[in-house]
């Protein structure tokens, strides 16, 4: 890519719907697949399309954000010049509703006048995808459009291409114009002289929005055509690398159509879910159409049926937590669920 | 360069040409292990885990990938502003080479790295064993003796002691004599070749043993029994606990089924001790309906659609519809096609098994799979 282009990424998103899984950490630190979290996807994605210089904007509980993210290493991007930035909103309280929140950059201004990439690719941190964004720029300047919209289908996915030179112009005269972001200025495109482009998405997508999107995307991940579209041998999705031992399959362990991460001890019965690192699956245990989450513990004779166990959740022998597709069971972090309680 | 208190010196350069075709472009420390590992990473891990924070790593067979694999240190945490990983490969100085020609010629060329961290005592290690084991307590033992050398023991079967280099001992742990592969063992302490030295004693001895023509420069042939001569203070330091060496294709299979256990003696899921590696980038492993997997070990990156019992499977091995695999171990990367049948054998990294293909051992011995059989059994 040459190096011509800045990775910002919104990742101050809030929905109500998901805020059980929401109470410890922004949307962008939320787990997916058993060993990603949602950020992840549109770093890697940044990082295999040649972007070295990415800026994360984070506000709302950025503590699991930041120790997902660390320097960046995992990404490639702890590197003596350009790498990841880290700028959390320095006013907690102002609301802003889109992508790209001009009042956020503002206070961050340096960023963008010290870099000496020319464009700014502007994103939001919850879509599940994998795409190159290489061809994006080349349409980008080809066209010579001012703005660039990535879609899918004629929806916008909520990711800005623009000069940089642009982005700053737009920042700067925020107070003038009352575009707050960049969802603003699209907008209102009928009334601006900005020229406004679209690029097309070919390949599949997910935004998680609700536990009902979040729920189904997981799920959708069993399908094997939605797998190989998002794990790419050549763009692969990278996340924070844990020392876990390889899955050990005990006596009695009956496993089928699962995505199951690694450091996991399965002595029970798993069908159509996703188990992250270390879970534990006790003897006559059955999880069906479930998303268990790192460390949680089963112990034996549980069943679980349309559950989302958040980390860290213990479940005590013979408890049954029954959920539906719609309504999935969902379980706070870090809590004891046991079979005395929901009888 | 600090003072260092301890410094380890862990000898890798071995071919471990008993392990046949794996160890062709690599060596033996490089061979994968677990579903995850490389042997060295439990060598190494040992010492991050003991608190040993300088590690010279001595290469000479095959390295680029054992060089690569190591690189920095940072899989083990040991890639230290002061010590850390060092990997030290031969290297010629004024008019030679100097080839590593024995274990204790391979510390005699790096005394120079020895000596910019001037360190009381050395720890000479092995990385062709499967073992987990904290050198601290070892080191403590070796200062309460007052020993010049400790040499960490373990009890081997009395059958299997003609195999190992026995140490004789008195009551009090004082090697009194030493017998490389005794045909009548008088004991069964076999040495575990993990050595604890005085610095100022293993430098003296070295030096010497440069001198002596005669000496093939290694420290159970020749500095061990140069020290009992010498009368210095040798102790056995008993080990208890998982010890391996996995030097043959039988016994890398065995200490890969002995994971398998239900309480297998080596845990890998102990997370106050635990074994480190270079961690590879694949999705979560993926088991399709038509799958059934019990009593195994499996990585990431995984694609399994047939029946795997009993076996280990490594990242990124995929395993094709109406095949089984019994008491197996696939390494990295392996493709495995549909209706294969794979029983008692390791199948290599990489490599590509065509639908239908049987493998299963005749004679009950483990079955090394390679190119050249595959070619034959296609044939």
């Amino acid at each position: 890519m040459n190096n011509m282009l800045l990775g910002v990424i919104d990742a101050t998103t809030y929905h109500d719907g998901l805020k059980e899984l929401f109470l410890h950490r922004s949307l962008a630190a939320i787990p997916f697949a058993g060993r990603y979290r949602l950020i992840d996807f549109i770093l890697s994605n940044m990082v295999n399309s040649g972007i070295v210089s990415v800026a994360i904007f984070p506000k709302y509980q950025y503590r699991s954000l930041m120790d997902h993210l660390g320097s960046g290493k995992n990404w490639d991007l702890n590197r003596k010049r350009d790498g990841l930035f880290f700028f959390p909103s320095p006013n907690l309280d102002s609301p802003h509703k889109g992508i790209g929140s001009f009042n956020h950059f503002a206070a961050n201004m340096d960023y963008f006048y010290r870099s000496r990439q020319e464009y700014a690719l502007i994103s939001n941190c919850f879509t599940v995808f994998n795409m190159d964004f290489q061809p994006v720029l080349d349409r980008h300047i080809n066209t010579g459009c001012d703005i660039t919209v990535i879609c899918k289908e004629e929806q916008s996915l909520e990711m800005f291409l623009v000069k940089k030179s642009l982005l700053i112009e737009l920042i700067s005269t925020r107070d003038e114009t009352g575009y707050t972001c960049m969802c603003d200025v699209v907008a209102d495109q009928d009334y601006n002289n900005y020229t406004l482009c679209t690029y097309e998405y070919t390949g599949s997508y997910v935004a998680i929005d609700s536990i009902e999107t979040y729920f189904q995307a997981n799920m959708k991940l069993l399908q094997a055509q939605t797998w190989k579209d998002l794990f790419l041998k050549d763009q692969p999705i990278y996340t924070k690398v844990k020392d876990e031992p390889p899955t050990r399959y005990l006596t009695g362990s009956s496993v089928r159509n699962s995505i199951i991460a690694n450091g996991c001890r399965i002595e029970g019965t798993v069908e159509n879910s996703i188990i992250s690192r270390g879970v534990v699956i006790g003897k006559g245990t059955v999880v069906r159409n479930s998303i268990i989450m790192q460390k949680c513990e089963i112990e034996e004779n549980c069943v679980l049926e349309s559950a989302i166990l958040d980390k860290d959740v213990k479940v005590q022998p013979n408890t049954s937590l029954i959920g539906t597709e719609e309504n999935p069971f969902v379980v706070r972090k870090g809590t004891v669920q046991g079979a005395l309680m929901n009888s | 360069m600090g003072k260092k208190n301890c410094v380890a010196m862990l000898l890798a350069g071995g071919q471990g040409s008993r392990l046949n075709s794996l160890t062709k472009n690599l060596a033996k420390p490089a061979v994968p292990f677990g579903g995850k590992y490389r042997i060295i990473d439990f060598a190494l891990s040992n010492c991050t885990n003991s608190g040993i924070d300088t590690v010279g790593v001595l290469t000479q067979y095959q390295p680029l990938v054992l060089n690569s694999y190591i690189g920095i240190g940072s899989a083990w945490d040991l890639d230290r502003k002061d010590g850390g990983v060092t990997v030290l490969p031969p290297y010629s100085a004024s008019s030679e080479v100097k080839w590593y020609t024995g274990t204790a010629s391979a510390i005699y060329q790096n005394l120079n790295y020895l000596e910019q961290y001037d360190p009381e005592y050395v720890l000479i290690l092995s990385g062709d064993h499967i073992y987990k084991m904290d050198y601290d307590l070892m080191l403590e033992y070796h200062k309460n003796k007052g020993a010049d050398a400790t040499i960490s023991v373990i009890e081997v079967p009395w059958h299997e002691a003609s195999r190992f280099g026995i140490m004789n001992t008195n009551d009090e742990l004082n090697i009194i004599e030493f017998d490389e592969k005794p045909a009548n063992p008088k004991n069964n302490l076999a040495s575990m070749g993990i050595y604890i030295f005085n610095w100022s004693v293993l430098k003296r001895l070295l030096r010497e043993d440069d001198l002596n023509h005669t000496s093939s420069h290694d420290f159970g042939k020749d500095i061990i029994p140069q020290m009992l001569k010498d009368e210095c203070k040798l102790f056995a330091y008993p080990f208890k606990g998982y010890w391996k060496d996995v030097g043959t294709v039988e016994s890398l299979w065995e200490a890969n089924m002995d994971l398998l256990e239900e309480n297998s003696e080596l845990s890998l899921f102990d997370y106050d001790w635990r074994i480190y590696s270079v961690n590879s980038n694949h999705p979560p492993q993926y088991i399709s309906p038509d799958a059934a997997v019990s009593q195994s070990l499996i990585n990431e990156g995984c694609i399994i659609e047939g029946d795997i019992h009993k076996s280990v499977l490594f990242q990124g091995v995929t395993v094709g519809n109406g095949t089984v695999i019994r008491e197996s171990v696939v390494m990295p990367g392996a493709v495995v096609g549909k209706n294969v049948l794979i029983e008692k054998a390791i199948v290599p990294p990489d490599i590509n098994i065509p639908d239908g293909t049987v493998i299963r051992s005749l004679d009950g011995k483990i079955v090394l799979v390679t190119e050249d059989m595959l070619e034959l059994l296609a044939n």
